[in-house]
């Protein structure tokens, strides 16, 4: 039982952190976060389900378009959701980020149906013998995905140029204008990564959760808190977050039972917000008056 | 900045105004036209047989929310009823039936506000009830102190129906979730003489808490020992661990109650362990997508019940039904139907209402309640019921109208045997 | 406040009008859930409106209230009110239990800490069968009243009275306390007010009051599951303090009226109806985001103004009254922050009747060493004692306990009280969590004595005013005054009269010798030499952290250490090096009649002034003249009041990220590096307005330029030394290729020896064309580099020319020392 918990407690993990990784970038760029990530995750899934299965266009170009409407959707909080309201010093973009996910959530149930439909994939349909037990092909991929993913996005962020700037104004937004990088746009820009994060998140893990309007909530709601005690301003300890929350649920299920996997989940998290109140990786803070 | 102000002004204005015509349209009685998810095309053709004012039937379910499903899959079999009752005339003399719908969101709290509303603002003869047990049982001192009929279609907990009020203006056509446990447990005695262990793995939730007790209660008398009780939610994909424990435990047969989803993933689960064992389920792997969910070859193994399939040869009713439900919905076939025991039980629930209604020549509570009580036998759709309803026992299907059945290729067959 | 009662009395019969009335059951539940929804709004209102905590979990509460009083009721067969006293209890012990340890933990944190708590105490409702029925949940719950409307009756009466008890919750000290510690917890808890105890409290005091509510939803419900306490629910709970506008009494009302009753409208469209909320949410944030109430009492008359009193006191007796013969002692305390060492053993005695005033060059360490003594940071070595009593560990609150009071650089007011509710939370703040002992000798002071402080400072406005709307110099009295209403021993100000005009610096610094003549220990900051010079005992000057001079005035405005520590020194970089060349006259730079500021704070007067190409042009000025706002807002970073900048002949009207393609680069103060960058990474970024191909030739040439840099080239720039990071911020905005050069205050915080260095890099730059436009405090550093030269004075241009004739001028030193 222990090596089947512990494969898919990193699979759902690595899926938590790289949702949580969105979370992480945007607050790092622009102190404001999304909280419609989990209905972002459930609009990458039901689109490429759409597009793919029930109009049987090819893989490619679905989850191609599929990350693209992502990105706008992002973009659309970004502009509409969040930029008024942090403009003004104020932090109700918490609450209008909650608002469109329960907004997007019921238009999709509206439209999508209220059904829980499978994703059909080669990679989840019968599972490999190993070592004693069973293991779906897609719970070996999706780890290696998503850190893939996470790699990358970290590659882009010390490597690229864009991703220089976007270091620059998480540090300093005043003199990153001053280098000549658009501030606003960088904002923006994070908010589309993050939501195609969560997309792709979306994506990968239809064929064993099934797709369904409400897919989102309860993942996005787990993400946030991965980021929040990975540490917000630490995108690898986010990542290492995700992964851990997904083995302490593993674990509790694997020793208590199914009704207790968020019970202790979320204690875990309250006690580690008392322990270290800017997340097990997070930096200091040090108060200037 | 002065323009913004007088927009939002305006807005603010306009909104207000909208909101205090709403809430007096709505005190004046005027409501604004009803329309509940399904119905096609309410008034022209439907009624053209019956003309009179209306008789209102109200449905208290979950029209949003995780359970909403169930809510349209009762709507349909009661539109599809009501349509039929009205075609042929209405009752009390062409009166024609009428369904208001209220959303309870599965909380029992919204059920209560909706069930009072129901009856004293809209006067419905009946309120019908939906798949959470909880709000069913919380409407229920309403129901009596209103003494208006209860009709439930699908919520099975025990004490809906065997309750402590009297007179018991409670009934149902459904399941009972203890009567199920105990047909289950005696298929599994007689089916597989050598099985004694057995495992339950039941979703967490108020459904699967009433069939623990069921299971607990009827274990004994069917020389069944139960050897693992593993519970688990609607959102996981990993139900391993928990098999992993019942299949350490001894289990040899599995009972399972959860509905399509979550037991897609248990099956799944299953096959990764690679534990071949048999799965006696309760209704919810019904839902049309349980082949599709779990993948073909593992869902044709599982074993359930259900009141009535749409599936294979079907009666004359049932034709009708079918093909009602067919164009009425725009469905393709029953595979569409999404929860054929909500639709049966609604659709045959309904009619003894008319019935009801027919006998008791009045649409008041006390009078309905002893016209159920003294129905006429009524040929339905999942069986031909004679006095479905005593004093005693206010539940008008028993284990011998529960057949049970499997998936064949995306078809619910019987089983044979 | 008449209307006020006549209004509450109408809700209070309306309510059990309502209730009386209502022809049926359904709508007497429909009005007992919006009794309770109003009670959980009020508890929620108190602590997200008024302490600023925001809580989506609050569900968990009424779960808490409404379990505990059912099971009391059921299982132990316990009375309705006693059952749902000990609910209330507990749900408010949770409350503080979850709030106490969790007290460092803020914003998004915090909330993810509430979403948790509601989750966990939903799901172990669920879990825990044996006690809580799991999802069956408790039925048959007993009511307090025979009949439902008696239950309601009695809920409604409930609500009405936690509306308004709010209202005076709102008005008394604890809800000040409430308030202030939201505005800003750093000033409350220099006043004495401990922030912690007070937001654990506030936690405290909501749950409560949800608890309470929670024992009544049981009861109007008859029945009590899991369902109705989940995330959602939390959720459309805010939604309704926030509907009715966060901190308005009467605003959950208003909320739980809509939202409760909006669903029963929307009957007949339910599948759309979270759709409807979503957007409802949505909008109430757009466009009316302070809330219904907001709304409404917008048409409220506002209250009479009242001012203080017309003929000023001498020394009001509550500024005289508790003034010892102790003497305020600073021995040797030192304080390192990362490597750099901030305050280093500096020692200083304060005097009682004395005004000491600390002086020095930025960076040199003073706000630092009033932390220390205040409290907001411990001395690492070193003591600090009041009489005889060390204050060393002691928090911020005990040392304003113990009789110490300060003001800040930037004006700390509690924006949204008044002036006289400033002071009088300041007052009465200690007396709410510091024990018992504050409470003997204290006394209670009246408005009448406030109205005597704020008169003694000076304030001639409306004491009901608004913080927030005061003016800039206002703002600074009322701070004053402020500190002053906790009856302290010792008074420190941290830059008082910075961006004062004459007249107000004239009759602040009487103010201060006014309130040292009243027996306390002043301690001030400042840079306005008039100022110091005009009414100090003692001047105290301290640079890079060490104390350098120690006297009165006269003699430390003649030290020639002081001196060199404020102009600088003409150094290695000397006109020696400058050659000669023809200065075209056709200006890079044109600035006309610019002025610019900060909200309120006018900081620069219709400054003129120019920039000609291959000049070296330096503005020079004392701290706090407007250099550094200056250079802002050529670089579009503040946006300017009035008047022109042209550049190269066009009008300068870009954002300010756009300026760099145009040719202006500003290297800001500070150096502002990107520290988690390498150092090639922080060249690379400043060359990011280019699109040309020479980039990397550039940072080539640059790190040959800078030998240092090379040698460090894929570090972090957070580890270089001071001087390393100045030399990348100038590469760093070299590498954007700028017509013109700005740079700020770039000897900031370095040793003379690099101070040189540096300099001699500017004034290379300068011989190679490059146009540059130098701010700094270094007067006669930067003059023996410069072409010509500005003198800045509190935002207007005092003097300028040739830099050659200003290195002359005897009035540069007095702007800065004094006369």
């Amino acid at each position: 039982m222990w090596p089947q918990l512990v494969i898919s407690g990193i699979a759902i993990g690595s899926l938590y952190g790289l949702v949580a990784l969105g979370f992480q970038m945007t607050f790092a760029v622009s102190k404001t976060m999304n909280f419609s990530q989990g209905a972002s995750v459930m609009l990458g899934a039901v689109l490429c389900y759409v597009l793919n299965i029930t109009w049987g266009w090819p893989l490619i170009v679905a989850v191609g378009l599929a990350a693209i409407a992502c990105v706008g959707f992002g973009l659309l909080v970004e502009r509409l959701a969040v930029r008024p309201f942090a403009k003004a010093g104020s932090n109700a973009w918490l609450l209008t980020t909650i608002a469109v996910g329960i907004v997007v959530e019921n238009l999709a149930m509206l439209t999508f149906g209220k059904e829980v439909r499978a994703y059909p994939s080669v990679l989840a349909e019968v599972p490999l013998r190993i070592w004693g037990i069973g293991i779906y092909p897609l719970e070996l991929v999706i780890p290696v995905a998503g850190l893939a993913i996470a790699l990358l996005v970290r590659l882009i962020f010390t490597r690229s140029l864009l991703g220089k700037a976007l270091q620059a104004v998480s540090e300093d937004h005043e003199t990153a204008q001053l280098m000549g990088i658009a501030v606003e746009s960088m904002i923006a820009f994070s908010y589309g990564a993050s939501t195609l994060l969560a997309g792709l998140a979306g994506m990968l893990i239809a064929p064993i959760t099934n797709v369904a309007a409400t897919m989102g909530t309860l993942l996005g709601l787990k993400a946030f808190a991965t980021a929040i005690i990975g540490g917000l301003d630490n995108p690898w300890g986010v990542m290492v977050a995700g992964i851990l929350y997904g083995l302490v649920e593993a674990i509790a299920v694997g020793l208590l039972g199914g009704s207790y996997r968020e019970i202790v989940g979320f204690a875990v998290v309250i006690v580690a917000l008392a322990l270290k109140p800017g997340g097990i990786f997070g930096r200091q803070q040090v108060n200037k008056v | 900045m002065m323009a913004k102000q007088i927009r939002r002004r305006d807005v603010l204005r306009g909104t207000a105004g909208f909101g205090a015509a709403m809430l007096l349209s709505k005190l004046a009685g005027c409501a604004p036209a009803e329309t509940d998810s399904a119905t096609a095309d309410p008034t022209p053709q439907a009624n053209s047989a019956a003309n009179g004012e209306p008789i209102k039937i109200g449905l208290v379910a979950a029209l949003t929310g995780s359970s909403a499903l169930s809510g349209e899959a009762i709507t349909r079999g009661l539109t599809v009823a009501i349509d039929e009752v009205n075609r042929n005339g209405g009752v009390l003399g062409g009166r024609p039936l009428e369904l208001v719908s209220r959303d309870d969101e599965s909380t029992p709290a919204k059920g209560v506000a909706a069930a009072r509303e129901l009856i004293e603002q809209e006067q419905v003869a009946v309120v019908f009830g939906g798949l959470d047990s909880p709000v069913s049982l919380a409407m229920l001192p309403v129901i009596h102190e209103l003494q208006t009929p209860y009709m439930g279609v699908w919520a099975a907990a025990t004490g809906i129906t065997r309750n402590d009020f009297d007179p018991n203006y409670a009934f149902r056509v459904s399941a009972n979730d203890n009567i199920v446990d105990r047909f289950l447990m005696k298929h599994i005695k007689e089916t597989y003489s050598d099985i004694s262990k057995v495992g339950l793995l039941l979703i967490n939730n108020p459904w699967g808490e009433s069939n623990q007790i069921g299971f607990e209660e009827w274990a004994p008398e069917y020389d069944l020992n139960i050897v693992g009780i593993e519970k688990f939610n609607d959102a996981e994909t990993d139900i391993s661990p928990q098999l992993s424990r019942l299949k350490d435990a001894g289990a040899e047969a599995l009972l399972l109650v959860a509905n399509a989803a979550p037991a897609a993933q248990a099956i799944k689960s299953l096959a990764r362990l690679n534990w071949d064992v048999p799965v006696v389920s309760h209704w919810g792997v019904s839902g049309g997508r349980f082949p599709e969910l779990a993948g073909q070859a593992a869902a044709d193994k599982v074993v359930f019940v259900q009141t009535y399939s749409f599936y294979g040869e079907q009666g004359k009713k049932g034709k009708q039904v079918l093909a009602d439900l067919k164009e009425t919905f725009n469905l393709s076939g029953p595979s569409e139907i999404l929860a054929p025991v909500g639709t049966a039980n609604a659709y045959d629930a309904l009619h003894l209402t008319a019935l009801a209604l027919e006998t008791a020549a009045s649409t008041e509570g006390p009078k309905l309640r002893e016209a159920f009580l003294n129905l006429p036998t009524y040929e339905g759709l999942i069986k031909t019921y004679e006095q479905p309803f005593t004093p005693d026992n206010h539940d008008a299907l028993n284990e011998n109208d529960y057949v049970l059945v499997q998936w064949k290729e995306n078809e619910i067959v019987p089983v044979e045997s | 406040m008449g209307v006020r009662l006549w209004v509450q009395a109408g809700l209070m019969v309306g309510a059990i009008a309502a209730a009386s009335l209502a022809p049926n059951t359904y709508y007497l539940f429909n009005l007992g859930l919006i009794a309770v929804t109003t009670l959980v709004g009020v508890g929620l209102n108190i602590l997200v409106g008024l302490s600023g905590q925001v809580s989506i979990g609050h569900a968990g509460f009424l779960a808490i209230g409404a379990y505990v009083s059912s099971l009391l009721m059921l299982k132990a067969d316990w009375n309705f009110w006693p059952a749902l006293g000990l609910a209330t209890l507990a749900a408010s012990l949770a409350g503080a239990a979850l709030a106490a340890p969790t007290q460092r933990v803020k914003g998004p944190y915090l909330a993810m800490v509430t979403i948790a708590f509601g989750i966990i105490v939903e799901q172990v409702l669920i879990e825990w069968v044996p006690l809580t029925g799991g999802f069956g949940g408790l039925s048959g719950i007993p009511q307090p009243a025979p009949t439902l409307r008696g239950t309601v009756i009695i809920v409604s009466v409930l609500a009405i009275l936690a509306v308004v008890g709010f209202g005076y919750l709102k008005r008394c000290a604890w809800g000040q306390a409430f308030l202030a510690v939201r505005d800003d917890a750093i000033a409350a808890a220099a006043l004495g007010l401990h922030p912690a105890k007070i937001r654990v409290v506030a936690f405290g005091l909501s749950a409560g009051l949800t608890g309470l509510a929670g024992g009544f939803f049981a009861a109007v419900i008859g029945f009590v599951s899991p369902d109705s306490f989940t995330f959602q629910r939390s959720i459309l709970f805010l939604l309704v303090v926030i509907l009715g506008g966060l901190g308005a009494a009467e605003g959950p009302l208003v909320g739980a009226i809509v939202l409760v009753l909006l669903p029963e409208l929307l009957n007949d469209f339910a599948e759309y109806q979270l759709l409807f909320f979503g957007t409802l949410l949505l909008l109430t944030l757009w466009l009316v985001p302070n809330g219904v109430m907001s709304f409404l009492t917008r048409y409220r008359r506002s209250p009479q103004p009242v001012y203080p009193l017309d003929v000023p006191p001498e020394m009001p007796a509550l500024v005289a009254r508790r003034q010892t013969y102790d003497s305020l002692k600073v021995e040797q305390v030192s304080i390192q922050f990362g490597g750099v060492r901030a305050v280093e053993q500096v020692s200083l005695e304060a005097k009682p009747g004395t005004i000491t005033a600390v002086i020095g060059p930025n960076g040199a360490g003073k706000t630092t060493l009033l932390n220390l003594i205040s409290g907001f940071y411990q001395p690492q070595h070193g003591e600090v004692k009041l009489g005889d009593r060390s204050l060393n560990q002691l928090s911020s609150s005990d040392i304003a306990a113990a009789g110490i009071s300060r003001t800040f650089q930037a004006t700390r007011l509690f924006n949204s009280l008044s002036v006289l509710e400033n002071l009088r939370i300041a007052h009465q703040g200690r007396q709410l969590t510091s024990g018992v002992d504050t409470f003997k000798g204290r006394s209670s002071l009246q408005t009448p004595d406030f109205l005597e402080l704020l008169a003694f400072v000076g304030y001639s406005g409306d004491i009901q005013a608004q913080a927030a709307n005061l003016s800039f110099v206002d703002r600074r009295l009322v701070e004053i005054a402020r500190a002053l209403a906790t009856e302290p021993q010792v008074l420190l100000l941290d830059e008082p009269a910075a961006g004062l005009s004459k007249g107000d610096k004239e009759r602040l610094a009487t103010l201060l010798r006014r309130i040292a003549s009243g027996g306390l220990k002043v301690i001030l900051i400042e840079h306005d030499m008039d100022v110091v010079m005009s009414i100090s005992d003692t001047v105290i000057v301290l640079d890079s952290g060490r104390l350098i001079a120690a006297g009165p005035p006269a003699a430390v405005q003649r030290d020639p250490l002081v001196l060199e520590a404020y102009l600088g020194c003409e150094g290695a970089a000397n006109s020696d090096t400058r050659r000669d060349r023809q200065i075209q006259s056709v200006p890079l730079l044109e600035v006309n009649g610019l002025s610019a500021g900060y909200g309120e704070l006018q900081v620069l007067r219709d400054i003129s002034l120019s920039v000609n190409p291959g000049e070296l042009v330096a503005v020079i000025g004392a701290n706090g003249a407007g250099k550094t706002t200056l250079l802002k807002t050529l670089v579009g970073l503040i946006p300017a009041k009035s008047g022109t900048v042209a550049f190269m002949g066009k009008l300068l009207q870009q954002p300010s990220h756009e300026m760099a393609h145009s040719g202006i680069v500003l290297v800001p103060e500070g150096r502002q590096v990107f520290t988690e960058l390498s150092v090639q990474d922080n060249l690379r970024l400043g060359a990011f307005s280019r699109k040309d191909d020479r980039i990397k030739a550039d940072i080539d040439q640059m790190l040959t330029r800078f030998p240092r840099l090379r040698q460090r080239q894929h570090q972090r720039a957070g580890l270089l030394s001071g001087g390393e990071q100045q030399m990348l911020a100038i590469a760093r905005g070299l590498m954007a290729r700028p017509q013109l050069l700005l740079l700020d205050e770039p000897s900031l915080g370095l040793a003379p020896k690099l101070v040189d260095e540096l300099y001699q890099t500017l004034a290379d730059l300068r011989d190679e064309g490059v146009t540059l436009l130098l701010v700094d405090q270094m007067a006669a550093t930067a003059l023996a580099i410069a072409d010509r030269a500005y003198l800045l004075e509190t935002g207007l241009i005092k003097r300028s020319g040739s830099a050659a004739s200003m290195r002359q001028d005897p009035a540069v030193a007095q702007i800065y020392l004094g006369h």
